[in-house]
């Protein structure tokens, strides 16, 4: 059997997922140059929620979605405010401690209320599949990778088309100048903050029906996300999408292609960040003043 | 009084006290020394490294390698107790330098990163090699080579007073300013004259090696190893939460930090320990609080009383230097 178009196939829909993952943390690192820990504890909680909806009132992820980005907005803004503004002027050791911190406490509660149990969402699309000659197309992962560019695209559209849009590119590229341009400042990073955990709750609904939902699966893709970022570099969103599909084909290719390779694939994040921090500090398309 | 005098007849009775203890302490004291012990090596390890503006998330890394090399010396090679400890220590050093190395010329939060990267590479190599290292399921140290625990405890007592005063001694040395000066600005400390590179490597390398004799340690004591066990993010978390706790980039703040974390871990366990998550969770909290609220952590604390009392102008050593952009 020839595994090519099931590669292409699978790489594609994953990387799909992998840019929401990583355009949700880059929002908030690339505008308030912290990098949040805690991000993917916020793809957990969001996971939680689809799965507490689900199991609970039997509410389909993609129904409940709006309602869980709006809750992950509100607790990003409140976060940002209650602890993250504290640190901004604060040095780097202060501001990493911090975000790594509050994920490790997300995290906890949510073994202590949830127990350390592998759960997963099973909405009815999530079981079937699609075939197209020798490939395999779970409905699962194509709706999934749908929400993730359809997300994505309305995020590039707001950045690109709205004042607050330009205002957040406008602090992201040089936050003196904007506040000199009579922008506040600080009323962005909050936004930021609160859309980029947004985004992340909405991954984390998505992934609640592709991947088994536990307290402890929100660091593994955090790593996947800083991968992207540092692969992409800062500030270039075509560089984020190129990035989220170099590690999904790299990825899938490794669990394809290489024996034993789903066990290797986990380590595929960690040798392109080396790889990338050795050829080209500043990422494939960062540039070095960033 | 001078504060630098009590600290450093506290620190000598306390040496005296943690090299006493596997002689006359109960097996749950020494079993309770042994931890502390282990985890002031890595707290000083990591402030050391902090000291020179390196910020490590990745200790549970060389504490990793530190543990394999000692387990894969007595298990394929026989090497006793000891030498193996040396090996560990080793290893730590080389993975030490190549991070260093790698790592040339990042800053802040990407060295961060690369640490992290590094440490969870390594935990996936331990499970996808199981020929050498036992894979997911572990492996038991060979029993015919245990020292008894006497010796084990004593190892991890000299090491934790090695360290400080190793430690110590740097603070007296000219690299003390460096590391100071690197970690203000390494652009800057260039310009005096300081090597930032040759500075860093080496820094890495002591700090990583120092780490890897506490996970050598730790697996003789425990006899098994697997990759969770090794490379477990909790090791990381405290290697932080020591010197934040007891006052960052200070010379007993690691100390103070770590028999407080202790402490702390100690009455986590024996009022909330039926409840899983709740240490981490804890010391997660404890984390948050004293960055945004005890930055200087309790030696800063110390500082401040003593200048109330006696009124003697101090040198403070100890201000977080904010970072330039």
């Amino acid at each position: 059997m020839n595994l090519l178009p099931q590669f292409l196939i699978d790489s594609i829909l994953l990387g799909g997922l992998y840019t929401l993952m990583a355009i949700g943390f880059a929002l908030a690192f690339g505008v308030t140059r912290i990098i949040n820990f805690a991000h993917g504890e916020f793809i957990m909680l969001g996971a939680y929620a689809a799965f507490w909806l689900f199991t609970g009132w039997g509410l389909d992820p993609l129904v409940v979605m709006p309602a869980v980005i709006v809750l992950g907005f509100a607790c990003g803004w409140l976060l940002f405010k209650a602890f993250i503004e504290r640190v901004l002027a604060a040095p780097n050791i202060n501001q990493i401690l911090l975000t790594f911190a509050i994920g490790l406490v997300i995290q906890h509660i949510a073994v202590i209320l949830w127990s350390g149990d592998s759960r997963s969402t099973t909405p009815e699309y999530a079981l079937k599949a699609l075939t197209i000659g020798d490939a395999f197309i779970p409905y699962g992962r194509l709706v999934g990778c749908g929400v993730a560019v359809l997300l994505v695209a309305m995020l590039i559209a707001w950045l690109k088309w709205t004042e607050d849009g330009r205002a957040v590119r406008a602090v992201a590229q040089n936050s003196d100048a904007a506040t000199l341009m009579g922008i506040n400042v600080k009323g962005i990073y909050a936004l930021s903050f609160a859309l980029s955990s947004a985004l992340g709750v909405a991954t984390g609904v998505v992934v609640s029906f592709i991947i088994t939902v536990t307290p402890f699966m929100g660091f593994p893709m955090l790593v996947k996300a800083v991968a992207i970022v540092i692969v992409a570099g800062m500030g270039s969103i075509v560089g984020m999408v190129v990035g989220a599909f170099v590690l999904a084909f790299a990825e899938t290719g490794f669990a394809y292609y290489v024996t034993e390779g789903s066990g290797w694939a986990e380590g595929v994040a960690f040798v392109l960040i080396t790889a990338i921090l050795i050829i080209r500090p500043y990422g494939l398309f960062g540039d070095a003043e960033a | 009084m001078r504060p630098e005098l009590f600290l450093r007849w506290a620190g000598f009775v306390l040496a005296v006290a943690v090299l006493a203890v596997p002689f006359i302490g109960s097996p749950s004291l020494a079993d309770l020394t042994f931890r502390t012990c282990t985890l002031a090596i890595i707290a000083i390890s990591w402030n050391m490294m902090a000291g020179a503006g390196l910020i490590s998330l990745g200790h549970s890394g060389f504490w990793g390698v530190g543990s394999y090399v000692a387990i894969l010396c007595a298990n394929h090679f026989g090497i006793p107790f000891l030498p193996s400890l040396l090996f560990g220590m080793l290893g730590g050093a080389m993975i030490g330098a190549g991070l260093a190395l790698i790592t040339g010329r990042l800053r802040g939060i990407y060295f961060a990163v690369a640490t992290l990267a590094m440490s969870e590479g390594l935990r996936v190599m331990a499970v996808m090699l199981p020929d050498l290292t036992g894979g997911a399921q572990g492996a038991y140290l060979d029993s015919a080579l245990f020292p008894g625990a006497l010796a084990v405890n004593i190892a991890a007592g000299c090491g934790a007073v090695l360290a400080a005063c190793f430690s110590w001694y740097v603070s007296r040395t000219r690299y003390h300013y460096a590391f100071r000066a690197m970690r203000a600005n390494e652009r800057a400390s260039q310009m005096l004259g300081i090597h930032p590179m040759l500075y860093r490597v080496s820094i890495v390398i002591v700090s990583g090696a120092m780490a890897s004799y506490a996970g050598a340690v730790s697996v003789w004591y425990g006899g098994y190893l697997d990759p969770g066990v090794a490379f477990n993010l909790h090791i990381t978390l405290m290697a932080q939460i020591a010197p934040i706790l007891g006052g960052i980039y200070t010379l007993a703040g690691p100390i103070l930090g770590t028999l407080a974390a202790a402490g702390l871990g100690e009455v986590t366990r024996q009022w909330l320990g039926h409840v899983e998550g709740v240490s981490l969770l804890v010391f997660g909290m404890t984390l948050a609080i004293c960055v945004l609220y005890l930055p200087k952590g309790i030696q800063g604390g110390i500082d401040r009383l003593f200048r109330s009392v006696v009124k003697a102008p101090l040198a403070d050593d100890s201000t977080p230097t904010r970072t330039t952009r």
